[in-house]
């Protein structure tokens, strides 16, 4: 299971997982993971401990995902991503976008 | 069009078994399902018949005279790579040695007798919808495969083949797809400036081409209308932000390098590091990705701009693509900076960067598949002076051709617009003015100059009169910075200062002459004190600064200052 999506105690927020690769080939899983939780101003949280690559529509999923959480006037928070992946968030300035925590 | 080999609304079958009676017995069962048949009685037949017909389902037999139905199997099987003709074996051997070796020779089914004739054609549909499938999967895959093909031809025909200056600038372009999301741009401004992109949209193949053709449009447009770098990406990032879909954007590098003012603006949003190497290969800049990449934002973040690097002569601007670095060999390593910079150093002492990078990136990765587009553009800093010549025969015919036209005293028209506090911040002016001549008259070759003489003089206004900017700052490559940044800072402070701009056109009988008025809001200056110093300054000496006023000189019948320094008034002379 590459994508895990767990829903936080209390309804708080979504946390979705992504294990080895995240690249083009998830992008149904990734959507499907999150398209039916739709609490207003939930928090989002993608955990990135276990990614060890993405490519460049990982982050155009990244950015739908975001958009899903403005609609809800959510929020969309990433979480730990090694240096390999940080430095392409860098590259594409994601930190400017939304938080990234290391 | 209907997929499948429907000739004649009838399918093929071709039974290849040596008894007589199986054939028939067979024959019957396939015309009960619409077939059409043909039978062979060996193998050898079996395989030449079916080179004839080319039949839409082969039923064999394993054991026969001459050639046997592996064999057989074996030769059709090889003729038709391209095309799922299902071929199902009709035996009598009910092992499971049978069974392996007829799928391994390249049988799609096996069919054991004895079987009813309802078993018979069950096998057969199910065997036919499969082979149908296969053709519609190989159908919508030869379309795709023309979308990309078309979209690779309009991709390198239509808008990389009209780069600029592709002799000296330096472009490695290895497309992972047939098409690819990396695009490369050149443009020529009107002033000689060259505007350079790099961009990568997200992903391969045709969904990352669609962002292209516009893309291409306006930075080109852009560009020969002489909107500053900012401006276009301004532009760009607008226009691509509502194009495309929210998770494709373009990581791209923009580039101006300037015929005349010895420096670069760059802009990274999205791209690794961009580099400026000097001639011994040693990295002078790097200048880091400072915003999401272009679509991403409705608008840019603010206080995004280009930033403003001082190159020399022998500089070269290096920007790549993420595919470089990110190319793996066999055991999984990255390509990573480190050797990309190594190569490229050793590129600028050969003389061939473009080739040093990709030698090496090939040694690196061996015979391993490419994961993503390699692209690199390498441009070098000097050469790109334009030389605006106005021959001296030009200027007489232009004077005698004026004396004959006495009664052009009045303008044909007139153009003004007069800016003040935050919009003179904020509008380059030019691009307008440059559009109404254009529209009025036409297009021609000589606007070019025109375009130089109202940038220079407009610049001259706002920076040295409005914003009281010295021009000194410029000579050092650290002033050169500091007279950037200081100017950014004063626009901001714009409250109810202006900048006048009229022109007056007066047609003669072979060309033309345009006045240039531009006065500004500012303090003036000492034009007769400034024109002494500049005579007594030697030509060999190349400054950072002031040799705008100097090409204006040269491209103007005359260029006189007034009321103080606050006022310009150039006129601009041309035949046609």
């Amino acid at each position: 299971m590459t994508i895990q999506a767990i829903t936080l105690a209390d309804n708080k927020g979504l946390k979705i997982s992504i294990s080895e690769r995240f690249d083009f080939s998830l992008h149904q899983q990734f959507r499907d993971s999150y398209l039916n939780y739709n609490d207003k101003g939930a928090e989002f949280t993608l955990d990135l401990s276990n990614t060890t690559y993405m490519d460049s529509s990982a982050l155009g999923m990244i950015l739908l995902l975001k958009d899903h959480a403005d609609k809800l006037s959510g929020k969309l928070v990433i979480s730990k991503p090694n240096d390999a992946i940080n430095k392409i968030l860098e590259i594409a300035q994601f930190h400017r976008l939304m938080p990234i925590e290391v | 069009m209907s997929l499948s080999s429907t000739k004649n609304n009838f399918k093929l079958a071709l039974v290849v078994d040596d008894s007589p009676m199986q054939c028939r017995v067979l024959g019957v069962l396939l015309k009960e399902e619409g077939y059409r048949v043909f039978t062979a009685n060996d193998g050898e037949r079996g395989v030449a018949m079916y080179i004839k017909y080319k039949p839409d389902l082969v039923l064999m037999d394993i054991n026969m005279p001459v050639m046997d139905g592996y064999e057989a199997t074996r030769k059709i099987k090889s003729f038709s790579r391209t095309s799922l003709c299902p071929l199902i074996f009709i035996t009598s051997m009910d092992s499971d040695q049978a069974f392996i070796e007829s799928i391994d020779a390249g049988g799609d089914g096996i069919l054991v007798r004895p079987f009813s004739p309802e078993v018979f054609k069950a096998k057969i549909k199910s065997i036919q919808r499969i082979s149908d499938l296969y053709g519609q999967v190989k159908r919508l895959q030869q379309e795709q495969q023309q979308d990309a093909e078309l979209a690779e031809q309009l991709m390198s025909g239509v808008i990389e083949s009209r780069n600029y200056a592709l002799d000296r600038i330096g472009i490695v372009k290895k497309a992972a797809a047939l098409f690819s999301g990396d695009i490369q741009l050149t443009a020529l401004g009107p002033n000689g400036d060259v505007n350079i992109l790099l961009g990568d949209f997200t992903g391969h193949g045709l969904r990352s081409s669609i962002g292209a053709i516009p893309l291409a449009e306006t930075f080109r447009a852009m560009t020969k209308k002489g909107f500053s770098l900012f401006e276009i990406i301004t532009q760009v990032n607008r226009q691509l932000h509502n194009l495309l879909p929210p998770d494709l954007f373009l990581g791209a590098a923009f580039v101006t390098i300037s015929s005349h003012d010895a420096s670069a603006n760059i802009f990274n949003a999205g791209l690794p590091d961009c580099y400026i190497y000097d001639q011994f290969g040693e990295i002078k800049h790097r200048i880091l990705s400072s915003h999401p990449p272009m679509g991403v934002l409705p608008n840019l973040l603010d206080n995004s701009k280009p930033s403003v690097v001082v190159v020399g002569e022998s500089d070269r601007i290096i920007l790549i693509s993420d595919g470089i670095v990110e190319a793996r060999n066999d055991v999984g390593e990255m390509f990573e900076f480190e050797r990309f910079e190594k190569a490229t150093k050793q590129g600028v002492l050969a003389g061939n960067v473009s080739k040093s990078v990709l030698d090496a990136v090939n040694d690196f990765c061996q015979h391993m598949p490419q994961e993503d587009d390699i692209s690199l553009i390498d441009i070098p800093c000097s050469g790109w002076q334009q030389t605006f010549t106005v021959s001296n025969v030009t200027k007489d015919t232009l004077i005698n051709s004026r004396k004959q036209v006495t009664n052009a005293e009045s303008p044909a028209w007139t153009w003004n617009l007069k800016l003040t506090g935050k919009r003179l911040a904020l509008i380059n002016p030019i691009p307008m003015a440059m559009n109404q001549i254009q529209d009025i008259e036409g297009n021609a070759e000589h606007w070019q100059s025109l375009f130089t003489i109202l940038t220079e003089l407009f610049v001259n206004s706002l920076d040295h009169g409005v914003l009281d900017l010295n021009s000194d700052l410029k000579d050092s490559p650290e002033g050169f910075v500091e007279y950037f940044s200081e100017r950014d800072k004063r626009l901001q402070l714009l409250d109810s200062e202006f900048v006048d701009i009229q022109l007056d056109y007066f047609p003669f009988d072979l060309g033309g002459k345009l006045l240039v008025k531009i006065s500004d809001s500012g303090e003036g200056f000492d034009y007769r004190k400034k024109q002494l110093a500049r005579q007594t300054e030697s030509h060999e000496n190349m400054q950072l600064s002031g040799r705008g006023i100097e090409l204006v000189k040269q491209l103007c019948q005359s260029i006189d200052y007034y009321d103080g320094g606050r006022a310009v008034e150039a006129a601009y002379v041309w035949s046609s």
